[in-house]
């Protein structure tokens, strides 16, 4: 190791410890490759193979910190995740405000007196032009969807990328049996599915039938 | 049986849009005296102050769901005779199958509309 690897490394320590008090993977990567280079010399007297491996690691490692810069995750967690939450919590605004609206109207016309023809022709008239009005909201939930739909796949494309430029192997979490989390653990004991797809699920007639015709020993067959 | 359109009618669901939904519902079937609560625990809070004739319940909803709450309110010597109609958007076959072996008397999937609801009420009460 010379005099100027040395003077590399520490340079490069001092400098990460003006940056932060945190390491980071970058960090770790980053001194590893410089340590790489600065015990080039040395090892290349003691065995040659061994320097060829060091100079692939070397490689490896420039390499990886040239995948992780390409998925610029400070861009993914600064503005497009932020950018879909604030689109859904517009969604969900907007929606509830035309779900308010369109009930009010509904309203309105039950509570309208039928009796006064005129006035009540008039009533129903303006509330359906609200209800026209608030059906408006649509237009604008659809470009907000859009536009999250657009996020999330930008967010795949790049880490689809990282992993498969990486060679990472997938992990098959469930597959693994991986830790059951506190909220996944609720929604199976309490057999919480939420709505499922057109086509998906039983339907009203089923599970009427479910209900009417079945009987017990039916349904125990089910989990036999 | 012909139903008693006076009968106190509890709501549970944690979504105030359905509620109003329903109520609305009910109010065009007839009913008049329309309760809500918005969880399984609110709800059998008042189901021990109160005698409802019909609970109408959502499922998913916290703390308390409506299946926990179907299954408390079945193992209280007091109130286990009520009627319990699920209303959810939980529509899997073994919610279905653990509502039934819980004691829920119907179940409406979500969306639906004023003729299942009146359907199922009334299929309810002629049992």
């Amino acid at each position: 190791m010379t005099k100027i690897d040395i003077q590399q490394l520490i340079d490069f320590l001092e400098e990460s410890r003006e940056k932060s008090s945190e390491v980071t993977l970058t960090d770790v990567m980053g001194l590893a490759e410089v340590m790489t280079g600065s015990m080039g010399d040395i090892i290349e007297h003691i065995q040659p193979a061994v320097t060829v491996e060091l100079a692939e690691i070397g490689a490896e490692i420039a390499r990886m910190k040239a995948e992780i810069s390409k998925l610029r995750v400070a861009d993914m967690r600064d503005n497009h995740i932020p950018d879909a939450g604030r689109e859904l919590d517009a969604i969900v605004s907007s929606t509830e405000e035309a779900t308010h609206s369109i009930m009010e109207a509904a309203e309105a016309i039950m509570a309208a007196d039928p009796e006064d023809i005129q006035a009540y022709q008039d009533t129903v008239n303006n509330q359906v032009m609200e209800i026209f009005q608030a059906c408006a909201f649509q237009d604008i939930t659809g470009q907000r969807i859009s536009k999250v739909v657009s996020t999330l796949n930008t967010i795949d494309e790049r880490v689809s990328n990282f992993v498969e430029r990486l060679r990472l192997e997938q992990e098959a979490h469930n597959e693994q049996g991986g830790e059951e989390t506190d909220e996944e653990r609720r929604k199976r004991e309490l057999i919480l599915h939420g709505p499922q797809h057109k086509g998906e699920g039983v339907s009203q007639d089923e599970i009427d039938a479910m209900l009417g015709d079945v009987q017990q020993d039916d349904i125990d067959k089910l989990f036999a | 049986m012909a139903l008693d359109l006076q009968m106190p009618i509890l709501v549970v669901d944690d979504y105030k849009t359905m509620i109003r939904i329903i109520r609305n519902l009910l109010k065009q079937l007839g009913f008049t005296d329309i309760d809500d609560a918005a969880d399984g625990t609110e709800a059998y809070e008042k189901m021990k102050q109160r005698r409802y004739g019909l609970v109408i319940s959502d499922w998913n909803m916290e703390p308390m769901t409506g299946y926990e709450l179907l299954k408390q309110v079945r193992q209280d010597a007091a109130l286990c005779k009520t009627p319990f109609i699920m209303v959810t958007a939980e529509s899997k076959t073994e919610n279905v199958i653990a509502a039934k072996k819980a004691g829920v008397n119907n179940y409406i999937v979500k969306p639906f509309n004023a003729q299942t609801l009146k359907g199922k009420i009334e299929a309810v009460f002629a049992d």
